[in-house]
């Protein structure tokens, strides 16, 4: 009864229920709608695929994945079309070309830089490691550090 | 040293050019803007039911005609602010321009319940939203111009509620593409 009148009084109200997603294609099929769901950008919510996004535009081009993978579309013609409808900017993976392959090389570029500035540091220091055994042994009632020395030298005074 | 000193200024220099260039190129366009990649370019062909009649339209038969689109939804706020806006732009421009209003992800009894019927800003049924797809939809609103060729000539994000603003993108859409526009 009680769902009844939630039901009646639902259905009263101005929102009424949306356009419902299309039906799921078989499991095959369907996890390649998935899959390439992932791939895309929703327009609405921006940082989400369209996979992982509730918004009714995401639900608009899942529908249409969905449509093209039933009419047996491949995955590069289905990217094809989302390309030439919302740019590249509809794919979340910039495609390795031109400008894009600062995204995909420029970690690896700083990497690698920082890397050969670390090897130089530890190779300029390295000499240093050498060179403080042989360093003459702290005088007696010395702390070895020359600062500290310098601080107990003036307090003796 | 000196030799050591060039390098070191030579690095620093490449090293603020490559950030230079990139900064260049990300700062001169808005991240969350949707490119509009059917500008100029053929309108893709649909064929929706009139809510009103019930017959099927293409867009093959407006050809000769300046088209408006209006992509709107009875969930959508904005949608309620231009939707009378260009039902008043339909009755006053309709001798220059067919307007159609297209339901986005929603139900014709919801469209029914949110829009009054009118002959000249007619709605239109899209269902799952394909033909919205096709033509690259972000969002509602939108509103489409396509010329009487068929080309699509421009779009308006948001809520189009200035008729100044309407008859100004009629007017742009009524006159040829300018030549070297790709047809």
């Amino acid at each position: 009864m009680t769902s009844l009148l939630l039901v009646l009084l639902l259905a009263q109200t101005e929102h009424a229920p949306q356009q419902a997603g299309s039906a799921l294609l078989d499991p095959v099929r369907e996890a390649r709608v998935q899959a390439l769901g992932k791939q895309l950008r929703c327009p609405m919510c921006q940082g989400l695929s369209i996979a992982d996004s509730g918004s009714s535009a995401a639900r608009a081009q899942m529908d249409r994945v969905r449509e093209l993978v039933a009419e047996g579309k491949s995955d590069d013609e289905i990217r094809t079309y989302f390309v030439a409808r919302y740019g590249e900017w509809a794919l979340l993976e910039p495609p390795a070309h031109g400008f894009n392959w600062l995204v995909w090389l420029g970690p690896a570029v700083l990497l690698l830089a920082g890397a050969w500035i670390v090897a130089r540091m530890v190779r300029r220091k390295a000499p240093d490691a050498v060179a403080a055994p042989a360093a003459p042994a702290p005088a007696e009632g010395s702390s070895g550090d020359p600062y500290l020395d310098a601080v107990r030298a003036e307090l003796r005074k | 040293m000196s030799r050591r000193l060039l390098l070191g200024v030579v690095g620093v220099a490449v090293l603020t050019g490559v950030l230079f260039f990139a900064f260049a190129r990300g700062f001169g366009r808005d991240p969350h803007e949707v490119p509009f990649m059917l500008k100029g370019k053929p309108a893709p062909d649909f064929t929706l039911t009139r809510l009103d009649t019930g017959q099927t339209l293409t867009l093959a038969q407006l050809r000769g005609q300046p088209v408006v689109l209006n992509f709107w939804a009875s969930w959508c706020g904005p949608c309620k602010l231009d939707h009378p806006v260009l039902a008043r732009a339909a009755r006053r421009y309709q001798n220059d321009a067919r307007f159609f209003a297209v339901v986005f992800e929603d139900t014709p009894e919801n469209a029914r319940g949110f829009a009054p019927l009118d002959p000249s800003f007619p709605v239109l049924i899209d269902p799952q939203s394909r033909m919205a797809v096709d033509y690259g939809v972000t969002g509602v609103p939108e509103t489409y111009f396509i010329d009487a060729q068929g080309i699509i000539r421009d779009k308006y994000v948001g809520p189009l509620v200035d008729e100044v603003e309407i008859a100004r993108r009629l007017k742009a859409v009524s006159e040829p593409l300018v030549s070297g526009v790709s047809r």
